[in-house]
């Protein structure tokens, strides 16, 4: 053990006198040391760089639609061409001809803000149940056995590739939704007095139920932020000391009782856990890309199509042609970004705080 | 193991020595990529010496990476507007079609006897959301005898910016006024309802899996994923169906519209009888000084390759449902790769 203890220090041996070997201008273990440092710096860097870069190219942006930017809901690429109206409403004519009018285009980030935070949103509230009762039933229920083959399983699922879960929500899910489970709910729900909003648009169009949705998107997510939520739910949860389970028990606890202290004990770590499946909720592009709908706009039905900032990144960004277009995704990338940059900033300090601190989580 | 890396280094070195091949590399639009991969192999095949590259990035990327010089030659599916034709130099710009597609309104109706009649009218409202059932009475009037449903209609668009944007927004538009002044025209809009997806292969899934969708693609690329596709009124008021033959014909209408090195045409709504009227050119872009190529064969290549693929390469357009260029349209664009020079020296395109 002290032995162990004695050679983890980087710098320790390399400067120690009169160790036998022969100095040079630079010790392999300083060589090392500083190896490290400079791999240390680089990852800054490039959270720096990307900032920089990012800022930089949504300069025109931000200052052509400033805070409008965030508020407006009007995401419109192209240069629309209409006749002159003068104040009463009548057409402006020069010479005979019908005189026109160019309004620019015009960008507002709203619907697709809105779109990731619902989604994400949505995503938390099918996979939370669902992650904590695997990570209980991981850490308290399951035989040994089982319990590594369940685990196995559940980190598989993370290694999978997201295109692949887009692949399955488009030709297995969405379908399943439109044929099956939405009709259901149609039927079930729509002539119930509040409910009938769900099936309509904001100009009282009646929706087509498509299966390629903001619900669709959501379950997608549920699913692709299922294992992460789940692995780290069931560590903090093994981490909590058998002491205080048995301590509850001891008191007259029943099983149940139990459980609930576990989870108090642990329940910033938990809280972490759940905040960085939102982070990675919200970052996730294709498989949302392909069963959200893409349709930058705000509807309250969960059943409309939607768009989030990474799907519109996804479709938009390869084939923008003018520099207003592209610096317009460049902030939307941007607030994506700084919005995952304070997701996993407060998930960091909430687990910090509940693995150095356990007993002021308790 | 030192010495297994060093013979693969001698190896790879080798083998760049011996090809001393000429290089030509493209990029850009992916509704003719096919058609172009079909191209490179057969000109491999005349011509072995010469190996072409065209990568389907997209028409804007494409435009993009012939400013920037990373590429000889670039495809666009929408012709350079004037500010990009200025980027790369006024009078520097030889921009020819190469051949023609159709976009048209696939929809998914199981149990429809026959093809539907659309007119640009009812398409153009359909995309705004102003008619929302399939048995909408303006569907009804230009089809009767079929029975259309009571179904919800989910329009699809492109996502991503397109040539087939550029044509279905602009051809609507010339239909409609409220939907030139509400949605307009461009390779990206905003569309008041229904949902996207991305590329043709996104629009297809939409349609393949929704009951009561319309949406629009390349005629030729509905046809191989064998989608329901209906007729559009030309300006003559007859319902056509989308086939190579009459798009072809809306070339011809539009021959007067072709003028020196920059030939561009709007082949929407072109008068003339069985002629398609949702039809646009594909287009090769390349500089008329050729002197950002490295040598003068490697100018002379990409000369006679734009001369074979629009006269001897057109045969295979029809094979695969593209539409090819009218003779009228060929005669222009011959005259206008004759203008091609490299370093000032003039250059002749090989068989003309």
């Amino acid at each position: 053990m002290t032995d162990a203890a004695d050679e983890t220090p980087a710098r320790g041996a390399g400067s120690r006198p009169g160790d036998g070997r022969r100095r040079r201008f630079l010790s392999p273990d300083a060589a090392f040391g500083w190896m490290s440092r400079l791999s240390a710096c680089v990852v800054l860097l490039m959270l720096a760089a990307l900032l920089f870069v990012l800022g930089e190219a949504a300069i025109p942006a931000i200052r052509d639609y400033g805070a409008r930017f965030l508020v407006s809901s009007d995401w419109r690429p192209n240069e629309l061409e209409i006749p002159k109206r003068d104040a009463r409403g009548k057409l402006v004519f020069d010479g005979g001809e019908v005189v026109t009018e160019k309004i620019p285009p015009s960008f507002g980030a709203l619907p697709v803000v809105y779109g990731t935070l619902i989604s994400s949103a949505l995503a938390l509230l099918f996979a939370v149940p669902l992650s904590l009762g695997a990570a209980i039933f991981l850490v308290r229920i399951a035989p040994p056995r089982v319990r590594g083959l369940v685990s196995f399983l559940v980190e598989f699922l993370a290694t999978i590739p997201s295109i692949a879960y887009g692949v399955w929500g488009l030709f297995v899910l969405a379908p399943l939704l439109q044929d099956h489970v939405e009709p259901a709910l149609q039927s079930l729900l729509q002539h119930l007095p509040g409910f009938g909003w769900l099936f309509m648009d904001t100009h009282g169009r009646p929706l087509a139920l498509t299966g390629r949705d903001m619900f669709c998107g959501g379950l997608i997510l549920a699913i692709m932020i299922l294992p992460i939520i789940t692995a780290i739910s069931r560590d903090v949860l093994h981490a909590v000391p058998r002491a205080q389970i048995e301590g509850a028990l001891a008191l007259g606890a029943t099983w149940w009782e139990s459980i609930k202290v576990m989870l108090a004990y642990s329940r910033s770590g938990l809280f972490g856990a759940v905040i960085l499946g939102l982070a990675r909720a919200a970052g996730e592009t294709m498989a949302v890309t392909m069963v959200i709908g893409n349709n930058n706009q705000i509807q309250p039905s969960p059943f409309a199509p939607a768009q989030t900032m990474s799907s519109l990144l996804a479709n938009e960004f390869s084939e923008a042609e003018t520099v207003a277009h592209r610096s317009a995704l460049v902030e939307v990338a941007l607030i994506l970004l700084l919005l995952s940059l304070a997701f996993n900033i407060v998930a960091r300090m909430l687990f910090v705080g509940s693995s150095v601190q356990p007993s002021r989580a308790a | 193991m030192m010495t297994l890396i060093r013979w693969a280094a001698c190896g790879l070195a080798a083998a760049g020595f011996l090809a001393t091949e000429t290089r030509l590399q493209g990029a850009g639009a992916t509704f003719p990529a096919p058609l172009y991969a079909r191209w490179v192999a057969e000109y491999g095949k005349l011509n072995p010496s010469i190996a072409i590259d065209y990568q389907a990035i997209g028409s804007g990327g494409g435009i993009k990476s012939i400013t920037d010089k990373t590429v000889d030659f670039a495809g666009s599916d929408a012709p350079l507007n004037d500010k990009q034709i200025q980027a790369l130099g006024q009078g520097n710009v030889i921009h020819v079609p190469s051949c023609a597609g159709g976009v048209v309104p696939a929809y998914n109706l199981p149990g429809l006897g026959q093809d539907l009649n659309f007119t640009g009218e009812v398409l153009a409202e359909i995309y705004m959301g102003k008619i929302t059932r399939w048995n909408d009475a303006k569907i009804a009037a230009v089809n009767a005898g079929s029975s259309l449903p009571d179904t919800v209609i989910t329009t699809a668009w492109r996502t991503d910016g397109s040539g087939t944007n550029f044509v279905w927004t602009n051809y609507l538009s010339t239909q409609n006024e409220a939907f030139k002044e509400s949605i307009g025209m461009g390779t990206s809009v905003k569309w008041p309802v229904g949902q996207g997806g991305k590329g043709n292969a996104g629009i297809t899934a939409i349609v393949q899996q929704t009951k009561g969708a319309i949406g629009y693609t390349e005629q030729n690329y509905a046809s191989e994923n064998k989608l329901t596709y209906g007729k559009v009124k030309n300006l003559e008021g007859e319902f056509i169906k989308a086939s190579p033959e009459s798009i072809s014909l809306a070339g011809v209408g539009a021959v007067g519209q072709l003028q020196g090195d920059v030939l561009k045409a709007n082949l929407w709504n072109q008068p003339g009888k069985g002629t398609y009227p949702i039809a646009s050119f594909t287009y090769l872009i390349a500089y008329r000084d050729l002197n950002n190529l490295k040598s003068r064969e490697q100018a002379q290549a990409l000369v006679d390759y734009f001369w074979w693929a629009t006269h001897e390469g057109q045969q295979y357009a029809n094979k695969l449902e593209y539409a090819p260029l009218a003779p009228d349209v060929q005669h222009k664009v011959g005259d206008a790769l004759g203008h091609f020079t490299y370093k000032g020296e003039a250059l002749k395109p090989k068989g003309s």
